[in-house]
């Protein structure tokens, strides 16, 4: 059970299944695409202000 | 304990913030217990706390109504509309990144409101403990039309509009509405599938349904991937995004009429007041990028930062960023327009005023500053010192003298109004501020047309 103390929008819940699959698309074509680059030696390494949205768990599990 | 509630803290029925013995803590009611021991029992929490995504909090008291946490305190709470544009970026990637790591480990964010973060230790940080809810399979996340409202919408129109649109959200704490920001965008935007997806057909779903009162369209499923690629998506675009902006303020000491030497001594004295202080706290109001905060050798707990121009406080932040200062928070803020109180009874979010007198910094730094406040904002010496008397007992404070150019360009640009200024000297300056501070010290800068004061309420 959710507490509803704000509106989701009927709306916003059902776009998010063609929301998904554009992001689907978009994401196949990145991955591809940086396949593509890293063969050839394009890929450039950024040096980023922030990191990936991935979390490290194997520092978590050292501790 | 209701009494001691905190005014921002109503609208989650699973419990509230209150202050108890001058510390925050919060109360969780059996509504969330379910929630809470399984955060608690699978480890996740801890998990949060050890990525420093979430702050971290104690258990306190546990009885069959009610459980008392107490979260560590955080000096002081920023909010989104005191925020830099890369600060907002880092506040949205973090929710996005709790929200994958959350559907990663069996939970959801239930909600995904800026307000849910602030900046702590030199990072975005995440301190509604009661956001999370589990997850339930091949269910749409409900929140997505929040983080929209409140993260990626005020971020776009930055990107196309500059950082003063970052100020939105002072009006609309609730989050942008959708329609009107499909009315901001430029049409190129409907040419792009993210945002077109994200933003104009999400708005047009909107509208579609916005008149089913009863609730009766029923949600599509969505697959635990589908949710990952969305947070993904939303996850890299906002990486990406940034600002064209370059700033009034941007290469300011490069422009300044400080020559190297006169720089260095003000830094130096700057130093030894602070140091002679034992200053664990401090707020430079127009501290432009903190430069000088960072000339400071005495060990600070918490430094605010703030200044006007977004540009001037997103490179303090990125310079904090890159050396890693847990003690500086770099705040957006106009000193002629201080955050109000805003929200329900106008205390939901509390102003900045308030704060600040709240945080109680031992000193306060406005270093070439009472000029602007004087001759553009017009505010005389009476009403300036009584502001900075509001909030702390010790003020270093740099005077620019009439002969000064910066000083010159301001009354020049007075026109027929110039003379009504003349009371803008020295003289007229210690008078007005001696009615409430002790002058403790006062140092002219060799060969710059600026005198420092070390002043200390009476």
């Amino acid at each position: 059970m959710y507490f509803l103390y704000f509106d989701p929008s009927v709306g916003a819940m059902i776009v998010q299944a063609i929301v998904a699959t554009v992001a689907g698309v978009i994401l196949f074509s990145k991955n591809l695409m940086y396949k593509i680059k890293t063969f050839f030696g394009l890929h450039k390494h950024q040096d980023d202000l922030y990191e990936d949205i991935n979390v490290d768990d194997s520092d978590v599990d050292k501790k | 304990m209701e009494n001691t509630r905190h005014t921002s803290s109503f609208r989650d029925p699973s419990g509230f913030v209150f202050t108890e013995d001058n510390l925050l803590k919060r109360i969780i009611f059996p509504i969330y217990f379910k929630q809470y021991n399984a955060l608690n029992d699978s480890g996740f929490f801890n998990k949060l706390f050890h990525n420093q995504l979430l702050v971290p909090h104690q258990e306190l008291k546990k009885s069959a109504t009610e459980i008392h946490i107490q979260p560590e305190q955080i000096p002081f709470i920023s909010y989104p509309y005191e925020w830099s544009f890369n600060q907002y970026k880092e506040a949205a990637l973090l929710t996005l990144k709790i929200q994958k790591y959350s559907l990663e480990h069996g939970f959801s964010l239930k909600d995904a409101s800026a307000f849910n973060v602030t900046f702590h230790n030199g990072q975005a940080l995440f301190i509604d403990t009661l956001s999370f809810d589990f997850y339930n399979e091949n269910e749409p996340w409900r929140a997505y039309k929040q983080f929209i409202t409140h993260f990626l919408a005020p971020l776009l129109l930055a990107h196309y509009h500059g950082a003063q649109s970052l100020k939105m959200m002072t009006n609309f704490i609730d989050g942008i509405p959708i329609n009107m920001l499909t009315s901001m965008l430029p049409f190129k935007t409907k040419l792009n599938p993210f945002l077109y997806s994200n933003i104009h057909l999400l708005a047009k779903f909107e509208d579609k349904h916005n008149e089913d009162y009863e609730g009766t369209a029923n949600p599509k499923k969505l697959s635990k991937k589908a949710q990952l690629n969305i947070i993904t998506s939303l996850y890299d675009y906002i990486k990406k995004l940034n600002i064209k902006e370059y700033s009034e303020w941007g290469n300011y000491y490069e422009k300044t009429n400080y020559a190297q030497d006169a720089f260095n001594y003000k830094a130096d004295l700057i130093n030894s007041w602070v140091h002679k202080l034992n200053t664990k706290t401090l707020i430079d109001v127009g501290g432009n990028d903190g430069t000088f905060v960072r000339r400071i050798t005495h060990k600070l707990d918490t430094a605010i930062v703030c200044d006007i121009d977004n540009n001037a406080v997103d490179f303090n932040y990125t310079t904090l960023k890159i050396n890693k200062e847990k003690h500086i928070i770099p705040l957006v803020l106009d000193v002629l327009n201080p955050s109000a109180g805003l929200g329900f009874n106008n205390t939901e979010r509390d102003s900045f005023l308030n704060r600040i007198q709240q945080f109680s910094p031992d000193v306060t730094l406005a270093l070439a500053l009472i000029h602007h406040i004087t001759l553009s904002g017009n505010v005389t010496f009476n009403m300036s010192a009584n502001f900075f008397a509001s909030f702390s007992k010790h003020l270093i404070i740099e005077f620019p003298n009439r002969e000064d150019s910066w000083v010159q360009r301001l009354l020049n640009t007075k026109g027929e109004f110039k003379a009504h200024f003349d009371f803008y000297s020295e003289e007229n300056f210690e008078e007005a501020y001696s009615k409430i501070f002790t002058i403790v010290e006062k140092v002219s800068i060799p060969n710059a047309k600026r005198t420092m004061y070390f002043l200390k309420l009476k």
